[in-house]
């Protein structure tokens, strides 16, 4: 009696210990919607030239931490942790996007200020 | 209750070998998932980029980005405090992150005034050098 018990006990252990494992073969074409919708917004951005070309080393750091997100999901299924590290890509590729900004406004007072002499000049002709 | 060495020699050898396998593998598990160690420079980094961003005049410029920093940045020393160093950890690294997009639009909004500053001088000269060219033509002869 108390061997069948302790054999039942050992059954639902070994249940217990295998069921993530299977769990985790069976989800391995389940996508994490946070980590599409981060991948989707990269994808964009690497799109747009005047971020890849004002703001290409900010981009490449989303692209980093996207990297460590998906390989993470591929391996653990880590839910928690995923969605935390696609929410910082989110954030980066968000940084990439206002940095390229800020540069182009920076580029902008340049050709301006280079512009400035011109007018001096015409006016004093 | 039942002594250890008695279930053990009432189950089969084979089947207690087994057995041990598998607390083996389950104590492996769960120990893998309680390594986390208290995430002290985290915290410290994500302290200095509300400060960076606030030095950029996040509150002013973004002040709802910065205001998600500084409520995670509260949240991680908490959890901190205690000690579910997972959350700490997590919370520090969005803080700043946060921080940083607070930061980078607060600089992005300063220059992009500049930028429009200057363009409106700019502007304002040439219309001005366009008005002072046209004068000439119109006022010469009467010099003359």
């Amino acid at each position: 009696m108390r061997i069948d018990a302790i054999s039942l006990v050992l059954r639902l252990t070994r249940i217990m210990l295998l069921l993530p494992a299977a769990l985790t073969i069976g989800c391995g074409t389940v996508r994490n919607p946070a980590l599409e919708h981060t991948r989707d917004l990269y994808r964009q951005a690497r799109q747009d030239p005047l971020i890849v070309r004002y703001a290409g080393a900010a981009l490449d750091r989303a692209g980093q931490t996207l990297d460590v997100a998906d390989q993470l999901w591929t391996e653990e299924k880590d839910v928690i942790e995923v969605e935390h590290l696609a929410y910082i890509a989110e954030k980066r590729v968000e940084i990439a996007r206002v940095t390229a900004q800020r540069r182009l406004a920076a580029d902008e007072i340049r050709q301006s200020r280079s512009r400035r002499p011109e007018t001096n000049d015409s006016r004093s002709k | 209750m039942i002594a250890i060495d008695d279930v053990a020699r009432r189950i089969p050898r084979r089947q207690w070998a087994r057995c041990s396998t598998w607390i083996l593998a389950g104590t492996i598990a769960l120990s893998g998932c309680s390594t986390s160690r208290p995430p002290t420079e985290i915290l410290a980094r994500a302290d200095l980029g509300v400060r960076a961003a606030r030095d950029a005049r996040a509150d002013e410029l973004a002040p709802m980005n910065l205001t998600i920093a500084v409520e995670k940045l509260a949240k991680a020393k908490q959890a901190m405090a205690a000690k579910r160093y997972d959350d700490a950890r997590r919370l520090a690294q969005s803080a700043q992150v946060d921080a940083e997009l607070a930061e980078a639009k607060a600089e992005a909004e300063i220059v992009r005034r500049a930028a429009d500053d200057v363009q409106r001088r700019v502007d304002a000269l040439q219309t001005e050098a366009e008005r002072e060219s046209r004068k000439p033509l119109t006022t010469a002869p009467k010099q003359e």
